[in-house]
């Protein structure tokens, strides 16, 4: 009779032991899977809230290393500008998810009548952005503003412009509606055709006077304008180094990331950064990242405690049994079968109530996973038990099954047939 | 011709106790050994030496000119000897069929049959057996196993007389007629009277009281078969 089916039938006919080991593996199992699920899901929020929490570092002229010159009735730096070069090189390196540069004047816009698109202003000016991607214009990413219409200006764009709802409801102006911008048109600045590419809405509390209205500039959010950075070039095409970028922001898709990636961007050696400042802004992320990080050692904590506890468990349950059978062991070393057949068959034994455990496990975990998971604060449909985690839990489980037998056996068969039988006379 | 031979062997219990001391003993097949002794002179233990379940502190044993220690002891376990235990050592999850099964890849039935196990008998579990019916479940394991040496260590010990009997007539056919070389530690003088050759352990050295001629059964020597208290005064 070969160890298989002596495998088989002990398992069948010591049900009792059996189905004890059964019912151990299959809820061990499904707490692990539910543990790494939940674990999953935490990681993803984690991953999310990093991706969300606007983490970004600004590059601007460094003022203090850079000579002054004056002129116009006042002194200004020489301090050289952010390039389009630069900007490339910079957004090429890994990690980042997008940037915005703009050039800020105070534009007057016309519609296709001639008549002045009005503000709520003093005058008709509007505070403009001249934005490589408004995407990540601060004002967006902050979620003080939403775009509610058309698309966000982009690298590509020439001449597209975005107001607010209330300036456009106010001036009959839609997405598609033909402008004409000039940056004072009280002089002989040249006109700019634009076209209205968006619209956004303020989102920040109209009460609130800090988020309502920029501090440095005391304008009303809804007066605030949007264009592409050629447009804005070609608006303030007479004013020299007014038309140059100053600082620009690059947005990182990993805010734990942000160092690393700032530490790349410095290694750049083509840019002089004698000349720049490099600003990490990651206020938001560092006020959450702590409490992120409790969750997810609690979760790790609490994975690595049950899989250990129940793992001696299992090692106690399995010993006692192997030492139960240490009289069936003597037995079977005296009938002239080797020990590796004896431990094999031990081990074929648990690992065929594993090859039935493991399986029903899964299915019960997809089951209990988003329950447990609502216990550590997600929600039931993000914790989702994979058919990735099946493979790790039943390679693992089934390595430490094995693992488990061979340590239970190990003080049985250090002994000589005839000591084993002689312990049970 | 010996099948089985022992060679100055000695064995002690923790380096300690020496039960064995030089012991030296040939077998044959197709006899019947009975091995005679007080409780704890190490019958048992010779039974295990010659079984390959231990190894002997000196000396050697030899299956058919080849020392047991240089072949393997679990392949003398597999091949040469089977084991028959007072307490029947049956693997309590297994059938009759299925105990035979373990050591043979003959059909157990006609063996289990042969030794009076009905065929309803042998198929149930072995626990719901009576002492006599699990000696002859061991017996058969032993005698299937092909192996030309049986060891029984008290095989009659558990067993009523007639079943003890039996037990040893079963034992005998199987030294005479299956031509094994069956050796018995026993405390039964009926069982020793019927043996072809009666060793006795005293004092760590094995002696020969009887040899048999033939098989037939001899009356066995006076001081054997003298009560206890008259032993004690020779």
């Amino acid at each position: 009779m070969n160890l298989g089916i002596r495998a088989i039938l002990y398992s069948a006919r010591k049900w009792k032991k059996t189905l004890l080991v059964f019912f151990l593996l299959l809820a061990i199992t499904t707490l692990v899977l539910s543990g790494l699920a939940i674990a999953d899901a935490q990681e993803e929020q984690a991953e999310e809230l990093r991706g969300v929490t606007g983490t970004s570092f600004t590059v601007e002229r460094n003022l203090s290393t850079g000579g002054w010159t004056s002129g116009n009735g006042g002194s200004y730096s020489t301090q050289e500008f952010i390039s389009d070069e630069m900007l490339q090189e910079i957004a090429s390196v890994d990690g980042i998810a997008g940037y915005d540069a703009s050039i800020v004047s105070m534009p007057y816009y016309f519609k296709e009548t001639g008549d002045s698109v009005v503000t709520t202003g003093y005058t008709n000016s509007f505070y403009t952005y001249g934005s490589i991607n408004t995407e990540y214009n601060d004002l967006f990413v902050s979620g003080r503003f939403e775009l509610v219409e058309g698309s966000h200006i982009t690298e590509d764009m020439t001449n597209g412009l975005i107001i607010s709802r209330e300036r456009a409801e106010q001036n009959g102006l839609k997405v598609g509606s033909k402008v004409v911008g000039i940056n004072d048109p009280y002089t002989d600045d040249p006109e700019v055709d634009m076209e209205i590419v968006g619209i956004f809405e303020v989102v920040a509390d109209k009460n609130d006077e800090a988020t309502m209205y920029d501090a440095s500039t005391m304008w009303d959010f809804s007066n605030y304008a949007f264009c592409s950075k050629t447009a804005m070039e070609a608006m303030c095409v007479n004013y020299g180094d007014g038309n140059k970028i100053q600082e620009a922001d690059f947005y990182v898709t990993d805010a734990a990331q942000l160092e690393s990636v700032i530490n790349e961007v410095q290694s750049i050696s083509s840019i002089n950064w004698n000349n720049f400042i490099v600003t990490a802004n990651d206020e938001v992320y560092q006020n959450i990242s702590s409490s992120l990080s409790d969750t997810t050692a609690l979760v790790t904590t609490l994975i690595i405690v049950i899989t250990a506890v129940s793992m001696v468990l299992i090692i106690l349950i399995l010993s006692m049994s192997i030492r139960s059978r240490k009289r069936e062991t003597g037995i079977l070393l005296a009938v002239g079968i080797a020990k590796p057949a004896v431990i094999l068959q031990y081990v074929l034994e648990s690992l065929l109530i594993a090859v039935v455990a493991f399986p029903l496990a899964y299915l019960s975990s997809k089951q209990v996973a988003g329950t447990l998971g609502t216990l550590f604060g997600k929600a039931a449909e993000n914790v989702i038990v994979t058919p990735e985690h099946f493979m790790l839990v039943a390679i693992v489980g089934g390595i430490l099954l094995v693992a488990a037998v061979l340590v239970s056996s190990i003080s049985t068969m250090r002994l000589k047939p005839k000591q084993i039988l002689s312990q049970m006379e | 011709m010996s099948i089985m031979e022992i060679k100055q062997v000695g064995y002690s219990y923790d380096n300690k106790k020496k039960v064995l001391k030089g012991v030296n003993a040939e077998m044959e097949q197709g006899k019947l050994y009975a091995i005679l002794g007080p409780s704890g002179c190490g019958k048992t233990t010779l039974l295990s030496l010659i079984g390959g379940l231990d190894s002997p502190g000196s000396g050697q044993i030899y299956f058919d000119g080849q020392d047991i220690a240089k072949t393997g002891l679990s392949d003398h376990r597999k091949n040469h000897v089977a084991f028959i235990f007072q307490a029947y050592n049956l693997i309590d999850y297994l059938t009759p069929t299925e105990n035979v099964s373990l050591t043979s890849k003959l059909p157990p039935l006609p063996i289990l049959e042969r030794l009076g196990l009905t065929k309803e008998e042998s198929k149930r579990n072995v626990l719901k057996l009576s002492g006599g019916q699990q000696q002859r479940v061991a017996i058969a394991r032993a005698l299937a196993s092909e192996a030309p040496v049986i060891l029984a260590d008290e095989p009659t010990g558990n067993l009523d007389e007639d079943t003890a009997q039996d037990i040893t007539d079963i034992l005998k056919e199987s030294a005479h007629k299956m031509n094994k070389c069956v050796v018995v530690v026993t405390h039964s003088n009926e069982l020793a009277k019927q043996a072809d050759v009666v060793f006795r352990l005293r004092k760590g050295e094995l002696q020969v009281l009887e040899r048999v001629q033939d098989g037939a059964a001899q009356p066995q020597s006076r001081r054997n078969n003298a009560p206890r208290s008259e032993r004690r005064a020779h």
